[in-house]
């Protein structure tokens, strides 16, 4: 096995824990590649809306007209949809737009995994780039956005509602899980990605798709009682309705669900990383 | 030159999986531990030889010999398919100048990024900003996009960031001659300095600057160690050859065949 010359210490410790489920490695691998992560997400962040006019005012623009639309259109004009129980006036708007927030965040790594390292083939070929970070500028760069979302979710919360509830602190607890459940996916999409752009074709396919399959525009208790449990399965919508539940609600979401979506989310993480750890070696030839 | 070893190759082998059919790699992916789906193309076998500290080492060889494998074996950006690889310090890789840049982003913008890639930490890019603004010398273009650059620029500012990261080991493939002349004197009086205290791997085709700065030169033919010694006379060998057989029956051979 060659050493990794510039960074020896990282290279041997990642080298003998070989493909046994160790956590601690790919935090320690990003914590030590912090700057380079760091230098890579500002710039992806400042180049977005570089050249336009209005710049950054985009990025908070986009949520703000969408969270107006669904505004208007479900607190007046359509009054079919039911989200929960929950159906006071704005409240059914505030519903749907906190599940686009967290389903947007997961569709867009979807949408981006598989190409993530075609994106940067020049890096990767050229120079010794530590591939496993694309994952987390990704994530990270998805989460910045789904921050604003949730900031522009927060300020139509207050304005529709007059108050926002103290369960929306607890909210860190819920993204953190989410987030490694996404690092695993986006490790696990962007190995894929490399051996074949098929994948990329199969997500947009299958994203439309699985953003029906999620309660965004419903809710759990809308669905039949037969079928909940099965619906209870797809993660994704777990995360919605506890996001859901912290932040519009103001409940606390079951424990059992909270453990079992947060062991699932670290179990994805793990394996993640080590099947792109796998096929890291193979990807630098194939790409 | 001290008695210290920092580059030790030990028999190194690599060979690149080739899929027939686009889907087999697919497959491979998926089904790899039932069966293989690639062919082995071998590129490089058995290379064993070491670099001590200090040392200057030329590598030569006709196109598609395998001379760019074994460095970028060597920088660890590809693994070895058998054999070890050992080096100690930090290596900054000058190969094919720019190619890992950004276009879209400015000079100054991807010595940031570059920097990074190498390991320094962002306090350090920083200092050394002006310093990699000076030795590029393409004045208002640092902070333009790279898009816009002539390939002599983006061989400076590839130049001038390698040059500014502390490596231990420098890996200059075929670089020089992009510059003008005068950015190329800068570059040999940079490596001409960086030679006293650090290890210099040079892959060119310019065969009297090598034997004018080299230690050793390392030839290398159709992927195996030809010869490795005295620059002088490895360097005649393999002139000799080169003027008595200009086919050879390699990849390039095949090519040149044909057109």
């Amino acid at each position: 096995m060659a050493l990794l010359s510039s960074e020896p210490g990282i290279a041997e410790r990642s080298s003998r824990y070989g493909g046994v489920l160790n956590l601690f490695v790919p935090v320690e691998r990003a914590w030590h590649f912090r700057d380079l992560i760091r230098a890579i997400l500002t710039r992806e962040l400042a180049s977005r809306f570089r050249g336009s006019m209005f710049g950054w005012m985009w990025a908070v623009a986009a949520p703000l007209v969408l969270m107006t639309g669904y505004t208007i259109v479900f607190s007046g004009i359509i009054t079919v949809a039911h989200v929960g129980a929950h159906t006071t006036f704005g409240t059914r708007a505030l519903l749907i737009f906190s599940g686009i927030t967290i389903f947007s965040l997961v569709s867009e790594l979807l949408y981006r995994g598989p190409v993530l390292l075609h994106e940067h083939a020049s890096f990767i070929k050229k120079s010794i780039f530590p591939t496993e970070t694309l994952a987390w500028i990704a994530v990270l760069r998805g989460l910045v956005y789904a921050l604003i979302s949730m900031a522009v979710l927060l300020l139509f919360e207050l304005a529709l509602t007059w108050q926002i509830p103290w369960t929306t602190l607890l909210v860190p607890l819920v993204i953190l899980p989410l987030l490694a459940f996404l690092l695993g996916v986006t490790w696990f999409l962007m190995a894929l990605g490399a051996f074949t752009r098929d994948i990329a074709h199969l997500m947009t396919t299958i994203v439309p798709l699985m953003m029906w399959m999620t309660p965004i525009f419903y809710g759990f208790s809308d669905i039949p009682e037969r079928i909940r449990p099965w619906m209870r399965l797809n993660i994704i919508g777990d995360y919605v309705d506890m996001f859901r539940d912290l932040v519009i609600v103001g409940s606390i979401p079951s424990l059992t669900l909270y453990g079992a979506c947060c062991a699932f989310s670290v179990a994805t993480f793990a394996l993640g990383y080590v099947f792109f750890i796998r096929y890291k070696s193979i990807i630098v030839d194939v790409i | 030159m001290s008695s210290e070893i920092v580059i030790e190759c030990t028999k190194v082998g690599k060979a690149f999986q080739l899929y027939v059919r686009r889907e087999d790699r697919l497959w491979q992916v998926a089904f790899g531990f039932l069966r293989r789906f690639y062919r082995e193309h071998w590129v490089l076998h058995d290379i064993s030889f070491s670099v001590r500290k200090g040392e200057c080492l030329g590598i030569i060889g006709r196109n598609g010999a395998g001379k760019t494998t074994l460095l970028q074996v060597l920088c660890g950006i590809t693994k070895p398919t058998h054999g070890t690889v050992r080096v100690k310090g930090r290596v900054a890789p000058i190969l094919a100048l720019g190619a890992g840049f950004d276009p879209e982003l400015s000079g100054a913008e991807n010595v940031l990024i570059g920097g990074a890639i190498l390991g320094l930490k962002r306090r350090q890019i920083d200092a050394r900003l002006n310093l990699i603004r000076e030795f590029a010398d393409i004045g208002e273009y640092f902070n333009q996009p790279i898009k816009l650059y002539s390939s002599g620029m983006i061989a400076r500012l590839a130049f001038a960031i390698c040059a500014h990261v502390d490596a231990d080991i420098l890996v200059i493939d075929e670089a020089i001659s992009v510059g003008d002349q005068a950015f190329q004197a800068k570059c040999e009086a940079f490596i001409q300095n960086f030679a006293k205290r650090g290890t210099l791997l040079i892959v060119s085709h310019a065969l009297e600057y090598l034997e004018q700065v080299c230690d050793r030169v390392l030839w290398i033919e159709a992927g195996y160690v030809r010869e490795c010694g005295v620059p002088s006379s490895v360097l005649e060998n393999y002139s000799r050859e080169m003027t008595l057989t200009p086919v050879h029956d390699g990849e390039a051979g095949k090519i040149r065949r044909m057109a």
